[in-house]
């Protein structure tokens, strides 16, 4: 079960090879287990065995008899959601989110709700009141954020299982690399943000993450796509993924035909030797096996840190005023006015780092600032995305290390200061900001730790990122 | 000391749905009947425009003479209040609907600065007192979300007087257009801005009706100048106008002023139109009040105030008059009817002609029965009174009233009757109490239920009495 | 004379002024955290300035979508309002009073 592929293992199930009831109890026992030695969860699904009952009515679906586990930030109904926020601490949803329905219809058994940082800020998963999930490879360290426990489950699940993860500034591919899975995040607005407990609202994208580059393929199938619920979700029709990889197994002549470009800055100073050059053996591993690269510059990546943080600040300041204590979330007695009601509330649900950034972001948008802040990192971002589409005019993939560091101890991260920490984005912000998809792929240990090699596509291919993703699993499969 | 005043018009548009969600925006009496995790601002939840709500704003400001933006975003404002349910508002900051364009009213052009669209907040009940006064607050968010059209003037009033007379002009335009229901409460809101020359920019708020905007704004400048006269500084401010004292006061609340921080609204996209589409829209808009008020006057020739008092009271009067004029040539005649006794009718019940069950068909043939003597004006009004009540036709009430034609015998024969039991009303007369005719009159009338014209009875009773 | 602004920093007064803008209400020990960590961040991004943008619109999304928009009907959805709160008063939301 393993080291099935769920394709295989759906087909199994629909037929009737596979019990999917008979494996509940086990996948219960497993999930529990899971739980005590990870944390990686915030909220178990209490429903699982009837979820898997109201299947065998159907009998059919793209994600037939798969545990679904999802980001805690993506609302299911009846069932607790809080982003990692003691603000929202008891918060039931009345409806699921766009990804959970199309989930369900397929039907996927959703196994429960994965541990993250408060609302999406956060590289580490550690800045949240519940569960900080350990890291598989070595519990004394992080699994990476804001989707840690996405990261942490997709590692270690022994049975069929995919991950709804969502990312922000990197927070897919920063735990997809910490815990050595495959994360992708999809081009903005390919699949529907509607159920998304914001962060940034033109920066958040909802993505996958699992064991394979096939298991992420196919969950991206299943929940991308228009949804006239969400403003920003796009029109262009979905492609069929998996059909895609199979090309490559048939045809590896479609992947050896790509250009791959490599940007110098992403492995400036401030990214460990050890990683790039564990990097660079990928390259060069897929150059010896027919796709040529070429070194390139994107002198707009170095400022595409502060204009990501002040962006994403100040259209989190917004989001975050909602939590009020009036018509959900965490609320106290009505005492004072709603001046002083508010800001009690507040300051009692938000943790640290969520202070911090709904002040940075205020600070950014007021009067006199908003120029100089936020209008000019817009201005970044326009510059940003005009080089990304230069450079994809060109080739068909960009690769990079996926994060400048190995998964770090929890004591070390204690001693970050903010600053500290947001540098860790380096690497995953300017795609974010651009709104490319990526997808992340592990590409060897170093200390016996995970790198991840970054796969960077232009806007809606996630089809090539994928095939390329595809190609470098299977031939690193072969030369081990 | 000149005045200058400027409005903030806020008017609630009569789509079916909310300008962000489906929630339906009828009036309902249960509280947060209407709501959806949209307009409640749930986690998660995203606005969807309602494109209904565009093309409406887009007939007012082309009514107003703007130039409309083909090109147009939404922006967040962003303040905290309980009755917002996002703490932020979608509303336009940058890039609005329309700008640049004018009214003219009585002969003076007021020049409007923007018009954009933002969605409504909920409404507030204070409870144990008033907004100083109160110990909490419930709310009822059916109103949230609901589209709203923000018209800013520039500061072109002088007086309390040409504010209402503007915002008449305006409601009744909004009427016509068909995008406004002025019966429903609320349904336009005015912000104004007063500065009295030497003295600072006074901003009361949240305003409803314009006999109130009216009796705001005279007590502002009246308090304003009193305290410029008196050596005072009158600074800026905002004032909160009570309905009940009719008074402006201060509402002192914080010792900062809320820093809206507007960022372009990240869940909604860039809207545009071409060409095309904006022409269509802008054909759409049906004839307006002053146009149709010209139209009346040269078409039927009748006088402009009553054309005025016609198309300015409701659009449904002035169809119901053009729709008499089918049916009688007497144009003059029928506007005078709807204009003073139809109209008192109507005032009475506090109703729409459209609530009446009364026809122009139906009305036309009573002034028909006017016209050839079959009734007198004076029963005509008496039956237009049941008509409106009750919706049955002329004819049927006449017979209910069991009026018929009184005959010139039957005349004869009343009136001698009448000078034979009133001797000395009668003597009276004869004695030069002129006015001692009416009375006699009034006694006809009486026996034969009004059916006597009073002007034959009158004749009569003074061939009688003079013979 | 209007006060010259300074970017890429902040004082404990002026982000006191924030906090009540965002209705954060801090401890004193917090607003001098946060002002030297924030002082830490902005200087951090201070190289911004440096990136040659200011002829450029600003970009608000990466992926541009236009007119995005639905007809006016109606849809009811069914659901019960004051399930995640305490704060209600027979079918009224409850809140703080005003002033």
């Amino acid at each position: 079960m393993q080291n099935m592929e769920l394709a295989s293992y759906i087909e199994e199930a629909i037929n009737g090879e596979v019990d999917v009831e008979s494996l509940v109890e086990r996948v219960e026992r497993e999930v529990k287990e899971i739980q005590e030695g990870y944390e990686c969860f915030i909220t178990l699904a209490n429903d699982i065995r009837q979820q898997v009952k109201n299947l065998e009515k159907t009998r059919k679906g793209k994600l037939f008899g798969v545990f679904v586990s999802v980001k805690d930030n993506i609302c299911t109904k009846g069932l607790r959601t809080t982003a990692g926020s003691k603000i929202l601490e008891n918060y039931v949803p009345p409806f699921d989110a766009t990804c959970v329905e199309k989930v369900k219809k397929e039907g996927g058994i959703i196994v429960g709700k994965t541990a993250m940082d408060e609302f999406g800020f956060g590289t580490f998963c550690v800045n949240t009141p519940f569960s900080i999930p350990k890291n598989p490879f070595d519990k004394s360290r992080s699994c990476g954020g804001s989707s840690g426990g996405a990261g942490c489950i997709s590692r270690v699940a022994n049975f069929p299982h995919v991950a709804i993860a969502e990312s922000t500034g990197g927070s897919i591919s920063c735990p997809a690399c910490f815990c050595g899975v495959v994360g992708l995040t999809p081009t903005y607005g390919r699949v529907s943000r509607w159920g998304l407990i914001d962060y940034a609202n033109s920066l958040d994208k909802i993505g996958c993450m699992g064991s394979c580059v096939k298991d992420v393929a196919l969950l991206l199938e299943v929940i991308a796509g228009y949804d006239e619920r969400d403003s920003t979700s796009l029109k262009t029709p979905v492609e069929n993924y998996l059909h895609a990889l199979k090309e490559v197994d048939e045809d590896s002549k479609i992947v050896e035909r790509m250009r791959v470009g490599v940007p110098k800055e992403y492995f400036a100073e401030g990214v460990d030797e050890k990683i790039s050059s564990k990097v660079w053996d990928a390259i060069k591993i897929l150059e010896s096996e027919g796709i040529p690269y070429e070194e390139i510059s994107l002198p707009t990546t170095h400022y595409a840190l502060p204009a990501y943080y002040i962006i994403a600040m100040a259209e989190a300041s917004t989001n975050l005023a909602k939590y009020c204590g009036m018509r959900y979330g965490l609320h106290l007695r009505l005492e004072g006015n709603y001046d002083e009601y508010f800001s009690k509330v507040r300051a009692q649900g938000f943790g640290e780092e969520a202070k911090r950034r709904i002040l940075l972001g205020t600070f950014a948008r007021m009067a006199g600032y908003r120029e100089a802040y936020y209008l000019k990192a817009c201005k970044v971002r326009r510059k940003l995305v005009n080089e990304f589409k230069q450079a994809f005019s060109k080739f068909d993939a960009l690769l990079a290390p996926t994060m400048p560091i190995l998964p770090p101890k929890f004591e070390e991260i204690e001693k970050l200061t903010p600053a500290q920490a947001y540098a860790m984005d380096i690497l995953t912000v300017a795609p974010n900001l651009a709104g490319v998809p990526m997808v992340s792929v592990p590409c060897g240990l170093v200390n016996g730790l995970p790198v991840g090699l970054h796969i960077l596509g232009d806007h809606l291919q996630e089809k090539k990122i994928l095939q390329l993703a595809y190609f470098f699993e299977r031939v690193r499969k072969e030369k081990v | 000391m000149s005045v200058k005043i400027g409005l903030e018009i806020h008017v609630q548009l009569n789509t079916k749905t909310k300008l962000f969600c489906r929630c339906p925006t009828k009036e309902t009496e249960a509280p947060n009947e209407h709501t959806c995790p949209v307009c409640l601002g749930f986690p998660g939840s995203k606005p969807m425009l309602n494109k209904k709500a565009v093309e409406y704003a887009i007939m007012v400001a082309r009514a107003l003479n703007c130039k409309v933006n083909r090109t147009f975003i939404f922006s967040r404002k962003n303040y905290f209040y309980p009755d917002l349910p996002k703490n932020f508002q979608i509303t336009q900051y940058e890039f609005p609907l329309a700008v640049d364009g004018f009214v003219d009213v009585n002969g003076k052009r007021i020049r409007i600065k923007r018009v954009h669209l933002e969605e409504d907040p909920g409404r507030l009940i204070h409870v144990g007192g008033d907004i100083t006064t109160a110990n909490y607050v419930l709310v009822d968010y059916n109103r949230s979300g609901i589209p709203l059209v923000e018209i800013v003037t520039e500061p072109d009033f002088e007086s309390g007087k040409e504010a209402r007379e503007f915002l008449q002009e305006l409601s009744t335009m909004l009427e016509y257009i068909g995008v406004f229901d002025k019966e429903r409460e609320g349904s336009m809101r005015v912000d104004a801005n007063v500065s009295v020359e030497g003295g600072e920019r006074v901003e009361i708020k949240n305003i409803s009706g314009f006999a109130d905007v009216e009796k705001a704004l005279n007590y502002e400048i009246l308090r304003q100048r009193m305290i410029l006269k008196g050596g005072g500084k009158v600074g800026r401010e905002t004032r909160h106008f009570d309905e009940k004292t009719k008074v402006t006061h201060v509402l002192r609340r914080k010792e900062f002023e809320e820093d809206y921080g507007y960022i372009p609204e990240p869940d909604l996209v860039v809207y545009s139109l071409d060409e095309a589409e904006l022409k269509e829209i802008f054909a759409r808009l049906p004839e307006l009040p002053s146009q149709r008020v010209r139209r009346i006057v040269s078409r039927y020739s009748i006088p402009e105030n009553l054309a005025r008092v016609i198309v300015y009271k409701e659009k449904a009067l002035a169809d119901f008059f053009e729709e008499c004029c089918k049916y009688f040539e007497d144009y003059v005649e029928i506007a005078k009817w709807v204009a003073t006794d139809l109209l008192k009718c109507l005032n009475w019940h506090g109703i729409s002609v459209k609530e009446t069950k009364i026809t122009p068909q139906g009305f036309v043939e009573m002034l028909k029965m006017i016209k050839n003597g079959e009734i007198t004006a004076r029963l005509g009004k008496e039956i237009i009174k049941q008509y409106v009540s009750t919706g049955k036709h002329p004819r049927k009430i006449l017979e209910e009233m069991g009026i018929e034609r009184i005959e010139e015998s039957k005349l004869r024969e009343i009136c001698e009757e009448v000078l034979r039991e009133n001797e000395k009303a009668a003597n009276d007369y004869k004695n030069g109490r002129k006015e001692a005719l009416q009375f006699l009159i009034g006694i006809v009338l009486k026996k034969t239920k009004g059916s006597a014209d009073p002007k034959s009875a009158a004749k009569v009773l003074r061939e009688m009495l003079e013979s | 004379m209007e006060e010259k602004i300074e970017y890429w920093k902040i004082d404990e007064s002026l982000l006191s002024h924030v906090t009540k803008v965002a209705r954060l209400a801090l401890s004193e020990e917090e607003i001098e955290k946060f002002t030297k960590e924030l002082n830490e961040v902005l200087e951090s991004f201070k190289k911004i300035d440096e990136a040659n943008v200011d002829e450029l619109q600003p970009m608000v999304h990466a992926v541009e979508v236009k007119n995005a928009w639905r007809e006016d009907e109606e849809e009811k959805f069914q659901w019960e309002p004051f399930a995640n709160t305490e704060h209600k008063e027979e079918r009224y939301f409850k809140g703080p009073r005003i002033v």
